[in-house]
């Protein structure tokens, strides 16, 4: 096998150990009208998905296990497109958290979520352009509606920002540090 | 294993970094600013229609620092513009775009205003041959490019995996993304670089295509039956100093039998401008020879 051969699979293998690794804390979020979207479990005890796919007081929420438990709303900014939910799991992680303000434009990153027909998928794309001081990120990757709410992870496996609307051809995150404030508001922090 | 992402994902932004160091940003371009790359020392380009009616534009450039260019010289047939800008910043490497294949990872660099760079990627999805646009450009390669427009991308350049600039990035059609191949754009900033302008070779005649009959071909001693009717003629032009007519009906140019009316506009380009050529003409049913020197279009 000549090296190109060979490291076309390692980034194929890369980016689906990556994917199945981000599956453990992604799930899939009931919304209204048997509309779904998805959740990423910050800590154990505590979903962040977006405000427009969590808009009533609960909601059915799926692990990619199979286990499905009740996620009650906690928190909620439309204008954010942020919101969070309680949920009682026997979780032993939550996702690992990085800030997205190191970005550079072209960095790869993978969003999960439950888009179509509502089964775990993964997409990939790049940073479009860094950050600054927006809490919105643009990626140049496919988003789809049911993607909403799942993490934007990137290529260590930490949690860049939660997914969010398409802009485009672009895809759009609200970035790790604005979800972070947007919980310090509401005074949710993980119970030491 | 995720090792080796992390690597091509710090390369692919190391990549967009570099090329980002030719790239500036042209800020009454387009509807909230557009692109340019830094062709050569002192020269860069930018796309046309987005600089329109603008003898002076104001650029950001790679290192930041604003300031006002002029428009030193446009080519509307392929839709390129060149600017004149302070001879410090960085040309960009450009890439031989004939030796890109199908398959091959590139990348749409942009910078708008103070934002900073921006990219897409994708893949170029085909490769096919030199075409002319509807303006009478001639383009030396097409690509069909897997990769996503985003506001203000044109005038940036399409570079490939190895940081080369393919060509400069452009609208194409049903709002995609498309190039203006490296060896066009060096054609064009050439002339327009020696003459300001292009220069496009002229007539004066108004065509339109016509079919002769197949027992017509032989009678008339043509070949194919394809002919250009002149259905108007320019006062004081090429063609009334060479005695074309209306009602003329060109069958070949130099010998050659007509294969389409874009071989007419193949017959002015800037090189032809001075030559003559034979055009073979069929005139009250005769085939006969017209010698035509073609002359420059002027700028109106």
């Amino acid at each position: 096998m000549n090296r190109n051969t060979q490291l076309g699979i390692s980034l194929s293998e890369a980016v689906s150990s990556v994917a199945a690794g981000m599956r453990e804390i992604t799930v899939k979020v009931s919304g209204s009208k048997g509309r779904h979207g998805s959740g990423t479990v910050w800590w154990p005890g505590l979903i962040v998905t977006n405000a427009h796919v969590a808009n009533s007081q609960v909601h059915d929420v799926e692990f990619e296990a199979g286990m499905k438990v009740p996620g009650w709303l906690v928190a909620r900014d439309c204008d954010l497109d942020l919101a969070a939910l309680a949920v009682s799991a026997p979780l032993a992680r939550g996702a690992a958290i990085r800030s997205a303000s190191h970005l550079r434009a072209g960095e790869m990153v993978l969003a999960l979520g439950n888009p179509f027909d509502g089964r775990g998928s993964v997409t990939a794309g790049i940073v479009h352009c860094p950050v600054g001081n927006s809490p919105r990120l643009l990626a140049d990757i496919r988003l789809a509606p049911g993607y909403s709410g799942g993490p934007l992870v990137e290529t260590g496996g930490s949690v860049i920002g939660i997914n969010s609307m398409i802009v485009g051809p672009l895809g759009c995150a609200i970035t790790s540090d604005a979800v972070e404030e947007f919980l310090s508001r509401f005074h949710l922090s993980e119970a030491a | 294993m995720p090792s080796t992402l992390a690597e091509f994902s710090q390369q692919l932004a190391n990549t967009v970094e570099k090329a980002g160091q030719s790239v500036l940003s042209v800020l009454e371009g387009g509807r909230a600013g557009v692109s340019g790359t830094v062709w050569r020392e002192g020269i860069g380009v930018a796309v046309d229609h987005t600089i329109q009616g603008l003898e002076e534009v104001t650029v950001i450039l790679p290192s930041g620092k604003e300031t006002i260019v002029s428009v030193t010289g446009r080519d509307p047939g392929t839709d390129l513009a060149i600017l004149k800008l302070p001879t410090d910043t960085p040309a960009a490497a450009l890439g031989d775009d004939s030796g890109a294949r199908p398959g091959e990872i590139v990348l749409s660099i942009g910078r708008r205003g103070t934002e900073g760079l921006a990219a897409t990627y994708g893949l170029i999805s085909a490769i096919g041959g030199p075409w002319r646009t509807s303006s009478g450009g001639r383009i030396d390669r097409w690509f069909r490019l897997d990769l996503n427009p985003f506001p203000g991308f044109s005038g940036g350049p399409i570079i490939n995996a190895g940081c080369e600039v393919l060509g400069i990035a452009t609208s194409g059609p049903g709002r995609s993304a498309a190039v203006v191949p490296a060896a066009t754009v060096n054609r064009i900033v050439d002339q327009l670089v020696k003459h300001g302008r292009t220069v496009r070779g002229y007539i004066g005649i108004g065509v339109q295509p016509v079919a002769f009959p197949e027992d017509a071909w032989q009678k008339l001693g043509i070949s194919g039956g394809r002919g250009l009717l002149i259905i108007a003629v320019a006062p004081d032009s090429a063609a009334t100093e060479s005695g074309l007519m209306l009602g003329d009906v060109i069958v070949a140019i130099d010998g050659n039998a007509l294969q389409s009316g874009a071989s007419l506009q193949s017959m002015l380009d800037g090189e032809s401008v001075g030559k003559p050529v034979s055009l073979g003409v069929v005139r009250g049913g005769q085939l006969m020879k017209v010698a035509v020197t073609v002359r420059e279009k002027s700028a109106s």
